[in-house]
């Protein structure tokens, strides 16, 4: 019983901070009511080749490799311990590498940097379950994404640093979460975001392994992003708008999360794109000091 | 206890299809689009290069408005073809004026798709600049005005790809107005053949050399400015800038302008044999073998051979080639 109440308390912490953009915001752990936690991360993720259809291009188009850094302020907050606030919001500063003459030619400029979209989600669990010893868990996630930086996203092929895509989404998902008593969890959500614009509606999933206990946490994550539509870079109907570009991949990446003393932890993460249409083959590592309370 | 797992394995079916399938799509029996093939072929990077900085990147991206088919017909260069002009990257295209890189790119462009097999040699074809291509065969080879054709029938979604080992070159103006372009930076953006117009002018030969209704083609062979500071070392006279040239008599000026034009209707390198030539004045010139898309060329009063060093522009009087000694009588 003991054991069980530590292993929730180190669970609970780790409804935590999302560390690349790739990943749901929503994860399978509720927070107490009251109870939350803050983080801070940067990731950096870089890329020297891309995700086209039907053939990969190796070397970036003008800029041929961009270097992706942001910083993202993410918190969770229980408002009861059934119902869940999630707010994130990164600054992104992408950057290429095309040389000062190309770039004079095109007029182009090979960093694109700012505030992008904030994230707001509420998660409910309305059931669970006992599986034999293990917790079943069921949790239904609402959420919008809204750009409140003012970059761009039709600058041509100077877009291809744009550091998002403008579109306001409304976002939908559903998870399941197996928890061990031994602090093994295997947690799988799919979900949809319709966005406005241009910007393609999207079917996503996530699969999740990971084990946590009062002394640390790790997973291992698959997820996907299916575009429901959608033209393909350089492909018909393609009009150098990037935003209206179907954008289509399988990432995966690893967390690992140590709590420090006082409520304060570190994270530290690795992720990688696997396949991908109309988005960078990109490999990204990422920390953040998280703050739990 | 049974309802809870398949509840459970309900939502990580569904994960694992999303995740699996993501990149399936229809992309089995999709072709790339011609731009898509330049952009993801590692032989095209300088003609990606190109297509974006001259503008026609997402043009090649979508179908033809132009042609009922909706196809195009590009004649696509390969590294290779653009390194013999010096542009090695995409940073080299810098010293092409705008205006005549795009026009260079449309000239490798048609309406429609025209197979490989149905280029024959004696035939042509219009381009989307407007300059109309010739094709020749040299032995097995066949060749589009003096550019080798490499590879036939590259399939896109928009269109048919051939691959050249050659940059096609067209003015759309001819040999005097094309030379004076050059001369006022509308080619590269540094000026070039300003020692040849300032000559020409001073022969009073452009009348001569200029497109009227029935007036003859010609192949010239253009001496760059660098020919012509070359020839002032030679000479012992100080050629610096263009109007030193008229330091020079007249009647010799003439004579060995002369000594660069053919009257033959024109001719590319791939029509071009070892051998002598006939120019319209001075004395026979004498062309080395034809090696590689080139040949090298000698007047009779020359100790040393002068390559060309752009091959086979096509002007609407004839063809030009650039070379880099100026060919004496």
């Amino acid at each position: 019983m003991q054991f069980n109440h530590l292993l929730l308390g180190a669970l609970s912490l780790l409804s935590l901070p999302v560390l690349t953009q790739a990943q749901s915001p929503v994860s399978g752990f509720m927070n107490g009511k009251g109870e939350g936690a803050i983080a801070l991360s940067y990731t950096a993720e870089k890329y020297d080749n891309v995700f086209l259809a039907p053939t990969d291009a190796q070397g970036v188009p003008v800029f041929n490799e961009v270097n992706v850094n942001s910083v993202s302020l993410y918190a969770t907050y229980g408002i009861t311990k059934r119902f869940n606030a999630i707010v994130s919001l990164p600054y992104i500063q992408t950057h290429g590498h095309a040389t000062d003459v190309v770039l004079k030619e095109l007029g182009f400029e090979n960093e694109r940097k700012g505030v992008q979209d904030l994230s707001l989600f509420v998660k409910y669990n309305p059931y669970e379950c006992k599986v034999g010893t293990s917790d079943l868990s069921f949790i239904i996630g609402a959420g919008l994404k809204t750009p409140i930086g003012a970059y761009k996203v039709e600058e041509g092929l100077q877009s291809i640093l744009a550091i998002g895509n403008r579109a306001t989404s409304i976002n939908g998902l559903a998870i399941a979460q197996l928890r061990t008593k031994s602090g093994v969890f295997l947690a799988t959500q799919a979900g949809y975001s319709l966005r406005n614009g241009e910007v393609p509606n999207a079917v996503i999933g996530e699969i999740k392994a990971g084990y946590g206990s009062s002394r640390f946490y790790v997973d291992a994550w698959y997820a996907g992003q299916i575009s429901d539509g959608g033209v393909n870079i350089l492909g018909e109907g393609f009009q150098g708008i990037f935003p209206a570009t179907d954008v289509s991949y399988t990432r995966a990446g690893v967390t690992l999360y140590v709590p420090i003393a006082g409520g304060f932890g570190i994270s530290g993460g690795v992720s990688k794109y696997l396949t991908g249409r109309n988005v960078g083959e990109s490999t990204g590592v990422s920390g953040a000091l998280v703050y739990k309370f | 206890m049974l309802f809870n797992s398949k509840i459970l394995f309900l939502p990580l079916v569904l994960a694992a299809l999303c995740s699996t399938t993501s990149c399936k799509k229809d992309d089995v029996d999709a072709l790339p689009t011609i731009a898509a093939i330049a952009v993801t072929n590692a032989d095209f990077s300088t003609l990606e290069d190109a297509a974006v900085q001259g503008g026609v990147a997402v043009v090649l991206s979508n179908p033809n408005p132009g042609d009922p088919s909706g196809d195009y017909t590009v004649f696509a260069p390969n590294n290779a073809a653009f390194a013999r002009l010096g542009l090695n990257k995409g940073d080299d295209l810098a010293v092409l004026n705008d205006a005549f890189l795009t026009n260079t790119l449309l000239y490798h462009v048609s309406n429609g798709n025209l197979a490989g097999s149905g280029i024959t040699s004696g035939s042509t074809s219009g381009s989307a600049l407007g300059p109309v291509r010739r094709f020749i065969t040299r032995g097995t080879e066949q060749y589009i005005n003096g550019s080798k054709i490499l590879a036939t029938d590259v399939k896109a979604e928009n269109g048919t790809v051939h691959v050249i080992d050659k940059v096609l070159l067209a003015t759309g103006a001819d040999i005097v107005q094309s030379a004076i372009a050059l001369k006022d930076a509308k080619v590269f953006v540094v000026p070039e053949l300003s020692f040849l117009v300032e000559a020409v002018l001073y022969a009073e030969l452009a009348g001569a050399l200029s497109a009227a209704a029935g007036s003859p083609s010609f192949t010239v062979f253009a001496p760059s400015d660098a020919a012509f500071k070359q020839l002032g070392v030679d000479l012992g006279v100080a050629l610096n800038i263009p109007a030193d040239i008229r330091k020079l008599p007249k009647e010799i000026v003439t004579a060995v302008l002369l000594n660069h034009v053919i009257a033959d209707g024109g001719k590319f390198t791939s029509e071009l044999n070892g051998g002598t030539v006939a120019p319209l004045g001075g004395t026979n010139l004498t062309l080395g073998a034809f090696n590689n898309g080139t040949l090298t060329v000698k007047g009779n009063g020359n100790t040393v051979v002068a390559n060309m060093v752009i091959p086979d522009v096509l002007t609407t009087n004839g063809v030009v080639h650039v070379i880099d000694r100026v060919l004496l009588p």
